[in-house]
C-alpha cells in the first residue's frame, strides 16, 4: 500500500492543498514562516510522489514471479523517472540562464541611463515619470532602480520607506526564494502545476519587504509610498504602480497582534514538519527498511 | 560607482547626445576638458562599451566612428517594459513594484485604507 498511499499524498500536496492555502490569508501574518511553509508543501510534494514511483518500480519486481509485463512496466516507471528529473534540471537551468542573462542586460542599461544618487551607492534614478521602484539583485553589488517621477511625487519619509523594501528584497535575497519557485514552477509537468506557489511566494516576499521598511519608517510613511507608487492617483487606464497594494495596505490598516503573529508562525512551521516529518516516518522509513530486506 | 562606471555612462551621454557619429578625438573633445583624459583612455571606454554592445562603430577612412547600439528613449523603454512584464508574470529578474492598471474601485478602495492609516494616532 506504501505507493498508493505517497501517491495520494504527493496529488493532494500537489493541487488541492495549495488551492486552499492560497486561500488563507493567516500566513500573511508571518511572512517568513508562510514562505517556509510553501517551501515545504514543494519539497513534500516532490518527495512523495518520487517516493511513490520508486516504491512501485520495486513492488513490480519483488512481488510473486516475474512477468514480462511486470520488468516492462518497472523499466517504464524508471524512464518516466528519468525524465522528470532531466526535466527538473533542464528547467532549471533554463529559468536561472534566462534570469541571469536579463538581469545582467538590465543592470547594464541602468548602470548607464541612471542618475547615481550622491549619498547612497546602489541607488539609480532614472529619468521617468512612470512611477516605478524595484531592485536587480546581485551578491554584494545590488541596484536600486527608482524613477525621478517617484522621487518627485513622495515626501521623504515614504521614499525612505520604498528603499528600505528594496533593501530587505537584497539583504533577505528575495531572489533566490522567487527562482527557486520559478524553477518548480517550469519544472513541474502541467497536470500538477498550480501558479499558487510561485504567486504567493511573490506576495509573502513583498510582506517580508514591507514589514522591514515599517521598522525604520513607521507605518504611515509605507502606507503613501504603496499608495503612491500604486497610482491611484493616475487617471484611470494609464499605468500605475502596484504589487498587491490593497492587501498590503490592508494589513498597514488592521495591525497584527504579537499573539495572532506568533500564532500564524507556528501554524506555518508546524504544518511544515508534519508534511515533511509525516510522510517520512509513517510510509517512507518503513518502506526503505522493507526494501533493503527484500534486495 | 566606479571611475570606470562612471566614464563609460559620460561616454554614452556623449554619444546620445550627438546626432552623428563620433570619432574618439570628437568624443574626447566633447567630455569635460577638466577631466584631463587620454586618448587611450576614452577608446577603452567605447570599446568596453562595444562589448557590452552598447555601442557600435563603422569605418570611415583610417579611424572608428562610434554611435549608440540603442537609443536612450529605447533603452528606457525596454527597462520599463521588462520591469511592466515581469511585474505580472516570471517575476526572478528584478523585483518590480508597479505597473499595471487601478480600476477607479480598487482606487477608491486603496484611498479608503490610506486615509484610515494616516488618521490613526499613534501610540
Amino acid at each position: 500500500m506504501t505507493p498508493v498511499w505517497l501517491g495520494l499524498i504527493g496529488l493532494a500536496l500537489a493541487l488541492p492543498v495549495p488551492a486552499l492555502l492560497a486561500r488563507a490569508t493567516w500566513p500573511h501574518l508571518a511572512p517568513a514562516a508562510g514562505i517556509v511553509l510553501w517551501q515545504s508543501l514543494a519539497l513534500a510534494a516532490v518527495l512523495a510522489i518520487s517516493g511513490s514511483a520508486t516504491a512501485t518500480a520495486l513492488w513490480l519486481v519483488t512481488h510473486d514471479e516475474l512477468t514480462w509485463w511486470r520488468v516492462a512496466l518497472h523499466f517504464t516507471l524508471l524512464a518516466i523517472g528519468v525524465l522528470v528529473w532531466a526535466r527538473f534540471w533542464w528547467a532549471a537551468w533554463q529559468v536561472l540562464s534566462e534570469t541571469a542573462t536579463r538581469r545582467a542586460r538590465n543592470r547594464r542599461l541602468v548602470d548607464l541611463l541612471g542618475e547615481p544618487h550622491g549619498a547612497l551607492p546602489a541607488v539609480r534614478i532614472l529619468a521617468e515619470q512612470t512611477p516605478v521602484a524595484y531592485c536587480i539583485p546581485r551578491l554584494g553589488d545590488s541596484r536600486v532602480v527608482i524613477s525621478s517621477g517617484t522621487v518627485d511625487s513622495l515626501d521623504d519619509d515614504s521614499l525612505q520607506a520604498v528603499l528600505e523594501h528594496e533593501r530587505a528584497h537584497v539583504h533577505l535575497r528575495h531572489d533566490l526564494v522567487l527562482e527557486a519557485f520559478g524553477v518548480l514552477h517550469r519544472a513541474f509537468p502541467h497536470p500538477l502545476r498550480t501558479d499558487a506557489p510561485l504567486r504567493q511566494s511573490q506576495i509573502l516576499v513583498e510582506l517580508m519587504a514591507d514589514d522591514a521598511a515599517r521598522r525604520t519608517t513607521g507605518d504611515k510613511a509605507l502606507a503613501r509610498a504603496i499608495f503612491t507608487l500604486a497610482g491611484a492617483d493616475a487617471p484611470p487606464g494609464t499605468l500605475g504602480a502596484g504589487g498587491d497594494p490593497l492587501l498590503r495596505l490592508e494589513r498597514l490598516r488592521s495591525p497584527a497582534t504579537p499573539l495572532a503573529r506568533g500564532a500564524s508562525a507556528a501554524a506555518s512551521l508546524v504544518l511544515s514538519a508534519v508534511v515533511i516529518v509525516g510522510p517520512t516516518l509513517t510510509l517512507a522509513v518503513p518502506w526503505i527498511h522493507h526494501a533493503l530486506t527484500v534486495l | 560607482m566606479t571611475r570606470l562606471g562612471e566614464l563609460e555612462r559620460s561616454v554614452m551621454n556623449v554619444l546620445w547626445d550627438s546626432s552623428a557619429p563620433m570619432t574618439v578625438r570628437d568624443v574626447l573633445d566633447s567630455l569635460d576638458e577638466d577631466r584631463g583624459l587620454a586618448y587611450t583612455t576614452v577608446m577603452t571606454v567605447l570599446d568596453r562599451l562595444g562589448t557590452k554592445e552598447m555601442v557600435q562603430r563603422e569605418r570611415d577612412g583610417r579611424a572608428f566612428r562610434y554611435s549608440p547600439a540603442i537609443s536612450r528613449d529605447e533603452a528606457t523603454s525596454e527597462l520599463l517594459n521588462d520591469a511592466l512584464e515581469q511585474a505580472g508574470g516570471d517575476r526572478t529578474a528584478a523585483l518590480v513594484h508597479f505597473a499595471r492598471t487601478v480600476d477607479p474601485s480598487e482606487a477608491e478602495a486603496l484611498r479608503a485604507a490610506l486615509d484610515e492609516i494616516l488618521a490613526r494616532t499613534d501610540p
